[in-house]
């Protein structure tokens, strides 16, 4: 393994340790403001949309929607999350649909 | 014969099971990704326990396929995982009498998914205690780690597209994306960040648009939840099924008081 690689990989863990360790040490000694609780609750459903849809609709930064399989592969994979609720189902459905997909088109 | 208590490692472990198993699939195919961008097994599984983040392994491995910068690739990750202080803060209502150490301890394994079993747990199971909680996650990073280890082991000998692979990440963002949908304000929220996101990335090129587009939309989100309960309209964020067309019913909107 490279010294480039590790010292990527102890970035990434470094950064990702820090917004979930600090948050529990500081709100489980103080109570939760009422806004942010409120706020909070649209949080992931916004980060998620504006992740997959970054996936879906960009190809290489532009906009690409007329024969763009992957949002049929999308619309798929929200079917059987919402259907399954299991997050490994809906993987595995998605790598079918667009190899599936690919193979097709 | 006597029927014996569960103990907590197999009671937590039958919690556990169906996240550990559900691991397996998008494990093995971030293990074949990470393979097919230079990591070894020493290097996925490293990676698997000091990030422990499906998400961000998957960015790391689309970046570096693009040759991205290492710098940038950490930024990146910051800007993924920054979800964790809302995740993190929410869980903290159950850990008021834990010492700084348990804490460390615990957060460092926290992962949508554990998080979820966890925050249910604690809300109905009055005998779920974080000990119990910290099991849940161990089992989980288990599993994550040796199906990646896993992925990368027969990714050696398989000849995938990288793009189509990287799929398994985009389902995995409809998958959380899907799990939030409780409502029709939060539905709005979603699919307001996402054009944004679009719209942001196309203007910018640049995935800090991404963050822009998530703080915009959720709290865009509470101004709304925030004017609604002001006017005593709340009952119009329920998904409604048999009366959904009450919402375009001008007369309906009058609240009973």
């Amino acid at each position: 393994m490279s010294s480039q690689l590790l010292y990527l990989i102890l970035g990434m863990a470094f950064v990702s340790f820090l917004p979930r360790v600090m948050p529990m040490m500081y709100f489980s000694k103080r109570e939760i403001p009422q806004w942010f609780h409120d706020w909070m609750k649209y949080v992931p459903a916004a980060l998620f949309a504006s992740l997959f849809f970054k996936d879906v609709f960009i190809n290489s930064g532009h906009l690409e929607i007329w024969g763009n399989i992957k949002i049929l592969a999308a619309v798929i994979v929200m079917g059987v999350a919402y259907k399954s609720k299991s997050m490994g189902i809906s993987v595995v459905a998605g790598l079918g649909s667009i190899l599936l997909l690919y193979y097709i088109f | 014969m006597l029927k014996k208590k569960p103990t907590i490692w197999q009671e937590t472990l039958k919690v556990a099971m169906p996240l550990c198993l559900s691991y397996i699939p998008v494990g093995l195919a971030c293990g074949i990704l990470l393979q097919k961008v230079g990591f070894n097994i020493f290097a996925t599984v490293l990676i698997s326990f000091l990030v422990f983040s499906g998400g961000a392994q998957f960015l790391a491995a689309t970046m570096l396929l693009d040759a991205a910068p290492i710098v940038s690739i950490i930024m990146m990750t910051l800007f993924l995982e920054l979800r964790y202080i809302l995740l993190s803060s929410s869980l903290s209502t159950f850990m008021k009498k834990e010492k700084p150490s348990f804490i460390t301890i615990f957060t460092r394994t926290i992962n949508d998914e554990n998080y979820a079993v966890n925050y249910l747990k604690f809300y109905t199971d009055e005998n779920w205690t974080s000990r119990k909680a910290l099991m849940v996650n161990r089992y989980s990073l288990a599993s994550w780690v040796i199906s990646n280890a896993i992925g990368t082991f027969i990714a050696s000998g398989l000849s995938l597209d990288a793009h189509v692979v990287d799929f398994a990440l985009t389902a995995m963002f409809i998958y959380m994306f899907t799990m939030q949908l409780q409502n029709k304000l939060i539905i709005f929220v979603g699919l307001f960040s996402g054009v944004l996101a679009v719209g942001s990335m196309l203007l910018f090129q640049n995935t800090i648009g991404l963050i822009l587009a998530t703080l915009i939309a959720s709290f865009t989100g509470y101004g709304i939840e925030r004017f609604l309960k002001k006017n005593h309209l709340e009952q119009y964020l329920k998904l409604q099924n048999k009366n959904s067309r009450h919402l375009m019913d001008s007369e309906a909107t009058v609240p009973h008081e």
